[in-house]
């Protein structure tokens, strides 16, 4: 994630576009994303290249292990869609990113709103406390995580007891489906509201006071003054910010693993984990190539949907 | 806030292209660099963690490096823990280990990958004739031999002679009914009966099998799991029961903390485990020294003891071992008569073969260990059967029966999910 703000953010904000220059200044901007792209292809390309290739052929471990693929065709995917498990994968995935994405944009919307009207130092401290949240490692905070509500020693278990709730002694919140599914979702929103509210914060002030102020001298206010001038105001930042929340939360993989590896009885398994674990636990490749070029495919027509309403908007 | 739809495009690009490659995980490339080309070759080793002590493995080392002035070994100590995905990374690479100990429920798989080297003609050397069947079996395909025998062991009661005296307990339970009432006079204040993690799925598949029951049976080519049966629901229901008599955690197994440890602390009275883990609660625990029994585990009748899976390992060598005659020497070393007699008697383990079991007369670990193999039991016989391991559905069954779920409903769905994984084709 820290890439993409660093990149993606200021393409988006401050990059006014005036063509109509000279052939090389024209051509400058080409040349200074030259590098990236090369190993954007290289690394990034190839991979998925030779994923492709994969899901259309026969590939398990003795492929892997001596070579030797054979091409089978669309196999792989017909075998995948016509599987029941597939497609509870699938609507699983969407449940969990919907969850994840509106909790997120909900919360750090209102954070973001909060620090608009703390004084300094307090904004400071909250500012602070979402930047060491969002600095901290994914695996050290699941770690932490799992400390947390660990059955018999976990520090949740231990203040649910205090208060009087004695069915949580030695509760195993990972032997629950939805527990599990419910603790997971809320470690990834914990991780990425600061990421989104400090975002939204940064686009908030640049907001020109005035508007706010002949708003609020015709009465506008609450709700309303958000409906009206802050979210249309800042649609475009909003827009952007669901989009990496619905990709970083549909491909999350390491909370999940980490936490439950897609258990109990799967009640944690999205796609991508749904991906590696037939890719390593019955050693098909194959269909795992096959899960993951599907994931993509979807992920880029969920967001083609948005970005076309987007255009669309931008060009009235 | 207007944009060409250019900017938007590019936008729209790089959001997809960097918000996927942002957290995509990269391998780890932790291959040790060969040693360089004069002086000796060092062979790359992996052995399993608890297989044997430091102090035994140190001692190996320094042997065999004597005996092989050109030979160097350096040996890592791998987790059981996501073992198998490493195993495969290492055979399909370049540059695998030479030597890899390989559990023996997992090894026909790595054998049926082609990855392994046919060891057929070493077979008469390495005294072939002799190997335990649990251990060569599984590390056969047709004629051709991938897998050496290492050793085999099977799980026992290890207990805390002081505990057992404090509470008045003189003799070991013959059957499982004064199993539970001994346990349950164990079981006070800060003393725990029994340490049973709530996913030792080797355990509770010995109080299957002896309900009859099993984890899985094959109809003609097809395999089921058969965790919902009523025999395999009354296993589940004594583990519980006994599970009960103890702290043990309900959602993790004997690896998660490790119950060596556990034990080692002086407050529990029992675990369940290979007669070898005494010698590492002792290496934890010196003043545990002395204070450590075994009897098998105990049947539903006297007449019988508990049944037991048969575990231990076997050694392989990949492939693409950089050094594999090298590697050979090592194996050849561990595997044979001198080393399997310590390995044996420090470990209490079943040595590899047949005609060495009587290193282990006087030997009270073995002896109980030895009582127990007469109903030793193995996993589902099938090359898939790693791929249940690989993401245990029955572990996940334990948990869930112990906080509550109802056992036949979770019974169900983990013999699905064992009857899928089974069937798998590959």
């Amino acid at each position: 994630m820290a890439i993409t703000t660093d990149l993606v953010v200021p393409v988006e904000t401050t990059v006014p576009t005036r063509p109509r220059r000279s052939r090389t200044r024209r051509l400058m901007p080409y040349l200074l994303v030259a590098p990236a792209m090369l190993v954007l292809v290289v690394l990034l390309g190839l991979p998925i290249l030779q994923n492709l290739v994969m899901s259309l052929q026969h590939f398990g471990l003795r492929e892997l292990v001596r070579g030797g693929a054979v091409f089978v065709g669309l196999e792989n995917y017909t075998t995948l869609l016509s599987d029941g498990t597939f497609w509870e994968v699938v609507l699983r995935t969407l449940v969990f990113t919907a969850a994840n994405v509106v909790l997120v944009m909900v919360l750090s919307t209102a954070v973001a709103l909060l620090l608009t009207h703390l004084r300094r130092a307090m904004r400071v401290a909250v500012m602070s406390s979402l930047v060491v949240v969002w600095a901290m490692p994914i695996i050290a905070a699941t770690t932490v995580w799992q400390w947390l509500f660990q059955s018999r020693f976990g520090i949740v278990n231990a203040l649910l007891v205090g208060i009087g709730l004695d069915q949580f002694d030695n509760y195993s919140w990972l032997a629950n489906g939805s527990a599990t599914f419910g603790l997971i979702v809320a470690l990834i929103v914990w991780q990425s509201v600061p990421f989104a509210a400090l975002t939204l914060y940064a686009g908030l002030t640049t907001v020109p006071d005035e508007i706010f102020e002949a708003a609020r001298m015709d009465g506008a206010a609450g709700i309303r003054l958000f409906r009206t001038i802050t979210f249309p105001v800042l649609r475009p930042m909003f827009g952007l910010i669901t989009s990496l929340e619905v990709i970083w939360v549909f491909k999350a993989f390491t909370q999940i693993w980490a936490i439950s590896e897609g258990g109990p009885n799967d009640a944690t398994t999205t796609l991508p984990v749904y991906a590696y674990k037939v890719a390593q636990a019955l050693h098909r490749y194959d269909l795992s190539g096959a899960i993951s070029v599907l994931t993509v495919v979807m992920l880029t027509v969920l967001l083609l949907v948005y970005f076309r309403q987007t255009l669309r908007q931008e060009a009235d | 806030m207007r944009k060409s739809r250019t900017t938007s495009a590019v936008a729209l690009g790089a959001i997809v292209a960097f918000g996927l490659t942002a957290c995509s995980s990269s391998g780890g490339s932790g291959s040790s660099d060969d040693a360089s080309s004069s002086g000796p070759t060092t062979i790359d080793v992996w052995l399993m963690k608890d297989s044997v002590t430091d102090a035994f493995l140190d001692e190996f080392v320094a042997d065999f490096e004597a005996d092989h002035p050109d030979i160097k070994a350096d040996v890592q100590i791998q987790e059981w823990d996501g073992i198998g995905q490493k195993i495969v990374s290492a055979i399909a690479s370049d540059e695998a280990p030479d030597v890899i100990e390989v559990g023996n429920t997992q090894v026909a798989q790595y054998a049926a990958s082609g990855g392994l080297t046919d060891l057929s003609d070493k077979v008469e050397e390495l005294g072939g004739e002799d190997w335990i069947p649990g251990l060569a079996d599984p590390g056969k395909i047709g004629d051709a031999q991938y897998g050496i025998p290492y050793y085999a062991a099977n799980r026992v009661v290890i207990y805390n002679k002081d505990l057992f005296t404090a509470a008045g307990i003189t003799e070991a339970p013959a059957d499982r009914d004064q199993w539970i009432a001994d346990t349950t006079a164990l079981n006070t204040g800060d003393v725990q009966g029994i340490y049973l993690p709530g996913q030792n799925w080797y355990a509770l598949s010995g109080f299957i099998w002896d309900e009859g029951g099993d984890l899985a049976v094959q109809e003609g080519d097809e395999w089921k799991g058969t965790l919902d049966t009523p025999e395999a629901l009354a296993g589940m229901d004594f583990y519980e029961q006994l599970q009960a008599l103890g702290k043990g955690p309900k959602d993790s197994d004997e690896a998660n903390p490790p119950q060596v440890d556990v034990f080692s602390a002086g407050t529990v009275a029992q675990i369940i485990a290979t007669p070898g883990a005494a010698a590492k609660v002792v290496e934890a625990n010196p003043a545990l020294d002395g204070k450590l029994g075994f009897f098998p585990v105990p049947g539903k009748t006297s007449a019988e003891p508990g049944a037991v899976f048969t575990g231990g390992s076997d050694l392989v060598i990949p492939l693409s071992a950089a050094n594999p005659d090298e590697g050979y020497e090592f194996v050849k070393a561990l595997a044979g008569d001198e080393w399997q007699k310590k390995l044996a008697t420090t470990m209490s383990y079943v040595p590899n073969k047949t005609t060495l079991a009587g290193v282990l007369d006087g030997d009270p670990g073995a002896a109980a260990m030895a009582k127990g193999a007469t109903n030793g039991h193995g996993t589902p016989n099938s090359p898939n059967w790693a791929a249940v391991e690989a993401d245990n559905p029955i572990k996940n069954y334990m948990t869930q029966v112990l906080t509550g779920a109802d056992a036949g409903e979770a019974a169900a769905t983990a013999s699905e999910a064992i009857t899928t994984a089974l069937n798998a084709q590959s």
